[in-house]
């Protein structure tokens, strides 16, 4: 089972407007990210990439996440500021059979004339609260040497 | 070779789990479709108990027969969680085959009873319980993988006609098995295809490619003319379905001539051509293949391979071989490092005239003449298809229409998905 994911990034999945990326690694490690509105959450919590082209660059590497255990990540960005990343890794490709013939034709009704490859459930393996002020509080606690002195001049 | 021999022999070769630490860089999953593949599989009652043949595909008609020579209707094959496809047939349990089993209320791969991967059956077709409007049941017309459809226009092969089919192949006898068995049509009818293609396509994102094959026909006024214009009747009816002029396509039959294969290409809209030498060398190519060789010869077959591209364009043409059976005893390879240097050094000479060679894992079939045969090594087979993978990246040679998803039978290019 994956890691169970916060009410707040479960709901960003779905909110309007919310932007959602792809990231992903090739065998040389240069990465390669892919904004999708489509990406969205199966019943057991797992991310579910509907992947339209067979040869893109997103879907030899999410092969090979699933072949060499490369990590992928989704990140999560709400209008209002909201972000979150998740770390995981390609578990399962449905490129036939039920489910796959299921997302095939609801995509094209939605879509209109379009192919699907493959759809591909990435088990969150953690994820991280990355919004402005969650990446600011971090830094501050952890790390409160990491700022510039001019910042601490007493400004009276 | 008795059982027991057998089974010590294997015990000598390396297990899947020191082949995949052997070789990191090649996919476990794929090492673990070409071992089920070289020692098929059983399944247990708890397994059989999920199968319903309304939704899952059982056995049915195919050109060749299976290892435990058998047309009981067992689960036609399976698929892994990356989608890989595995052709696989049932062996009977003393043959050491990985076990089909229920671990809690999923189907596993097992081995000596540890679970090995999650499989899925494959999906029966929607089309499997209609007939055509001659009265054909539409699942003998044209049988279904999980992508892709496969005519076989006949199951005879004319290389019998004087004993001299491919060692390996029980194409012949597995037909009349099936005629017997099940009133399999010996030839199609091209309405009864072009019907049942209507109706396979209706299922919405089932199939990517459309397969045809059968035995070599040596009739006609020149050599194949038989085969070649039964070929073009039914591509010709295949055609009638599609708006296109060509659609995805491929053809495994002999090796033409350029005149039949110019004429298959322009009178039908086949997009791809394969034909299988199935072994490269010459002196063992003469003795497996013996009605290939007298037919058309090997160093024709190749020089054929190499002009069909001048006319399928490069990427389109494809030469399969029965991997493991250029070891076959006692006149094949005497060691695995020889017989995948040599066929390497072979299957480079084609890439470089931009034929794409795959390989099968070989499966010595009971109503063959290498029944009593062994395949090759796990650790041969991964070799073979990394040789071959690697031949395709460094001469540039696509596999699209041979890949997992449009064919799914060769190890070598499922790697493909990672170009």
């Amino acid at each position: 089972m994956p890691i169970e994911l916060p009410r707040e990034l479960v709901e960003l999945f779905y909110a309007p407007g919310t932007v959602k990326v792809l990231a992903t690694v090739d065998e040389g490690g240069a990465p390669s990210a892919q904004v999708d509105p489509l990406l969205t959450l199966d019943h057991d919590g797992n991310v579910l990439y509907l992947e339209r082209f067979e040869s893109s660059r997103t879907n030899r590497n999410l092969v090979r996440s699933i072949w060499f255990k490369r990590p992928v990540t989704v990140t999560v960005s709400g209008y209002g500021g909201n972000s979150y990343e998740i770390r995981g890794l390609a578990v399962r490709a449905h490129v036939s059979g039920l489910i796959f013939q299921t997302h095939y034709t609801a995509l094209r009704r939605q879509v209109g004339d379009i192919d699907l490859a493959a759809v591909w459930i990435i088990e969150p393996l953690e994820f991280r609260d990355e919004s402005w002020a969650a990446r600011q509080r971090n830094e501050t606690e952890k790390h409160p040497a990491f700022v510039h002195l001019d910042r601490l001049v007493r400004t009276q | 070779m008795p059982l027991a021999l057998k089974q010590v022999f294997r015990a000598q070769q390396l297990s899947l789990d020191d082949v995949c630490a052997k070789y990191p860089q090649f996919p476990r999953l794929i090492a673990i479709k070409i071992d089920v593949q070289r020692r098929g599989v059983h399944y247990t009652e708890a397994a059989l108990s999920v199968v319903d043949p309304k939704r899952h595909q059982v056995r049915g008609s195919y050109i060749f027969g299976a290892r435990d020579g058998q047309l009981t209707p067992v689960p036609e094959s399976l698929v892994l969680r990356d989608g890989t496809t595995i052709l696989t047939d049932t062996a009977p349990i003393e043959q050491n085959p990985y076990v089909v089993d229920l671990v809690d209320g999923e189907l596993w791969l097992t081995d000596a009873g540890t679970p090995v991967e999650p499989v899925e059956l494959w999906a029966e077709p929607a089309y499997y319980d209609k007939v055509t409007s001659s009265g054909v049941p539409m699942k003998y017309v044209i049988t279904a993988r999980p992508q892709r459809l496969n005519i076989f226009q006949s199951g005879y092969c004319h290389f019998w006609a004087n004993g001299k089919g491919c060692r390996y192949c029980d194409i012949v006898n597995h037909v009349k098995e099936q005629r017997k068995e099940w009133g399999i049509p010996t030839r199609l009818r091209p309405q009864d295809v072009k019907e049942t293609l209507i109706e396979a396509l209706k299922e919405p994102g089932r199939f990517t490619n459309i397969c045809l094959t059968a035995g070599s026909d040596t009739r006609g006024e020149k050599a194949f003319d038989s085969e070649v214009n039964f070929y073009i009747e039914l591509l010709q009816a295949v055609g009638e379905v599609f708006k296109t002029r060509r659609f995805p396509s491929q053809l495994i039959a002999t090796a033409f001539n350029e005149e039949q294969l110019a004429k298959i290409y322009i009178e039908t809209g086949l997009t791809s051509y394969t034909a299988d030498i199935e072994v490269l060398n010459e002196d063992i190519f003469n003795w497996v293949c013996p009605g290939k060789a007298e037919w058309v010869g090997y160093r024709e077959w190749k020089r054929r391979l190499a002009r069909a591209v001048d006319i399928f364009g490069r990427g389109n043409v494809g030469n399969g071989l029965v991997g493991g059976v250029e070891l076959a005893k006692p006149h094949g390879f005497k060691t695995e490092d020889e017989a995948l240097q040599r066929t390497l050094e072979e299957a480079e000479e084609l890439a470089t005239q931009g034929v794409t060679t795959v390989y099968i894992v070989w499966v010595p079939r009971p109503g063959s003449d290498f029944r009593d045969q062994k395949n090759a090594s796990l650790e041969y087979y991964v070799r073979l298809a990394q040789g071959l993978h690697d031949l395709r990246v460094e001469y540039g040679l696509g596999v699209d229409f041979d890949d997992y998803r449009r064919c799914g039978n060769h190890p070598d290019s499922d790697l493909a998905r990672l170009l």
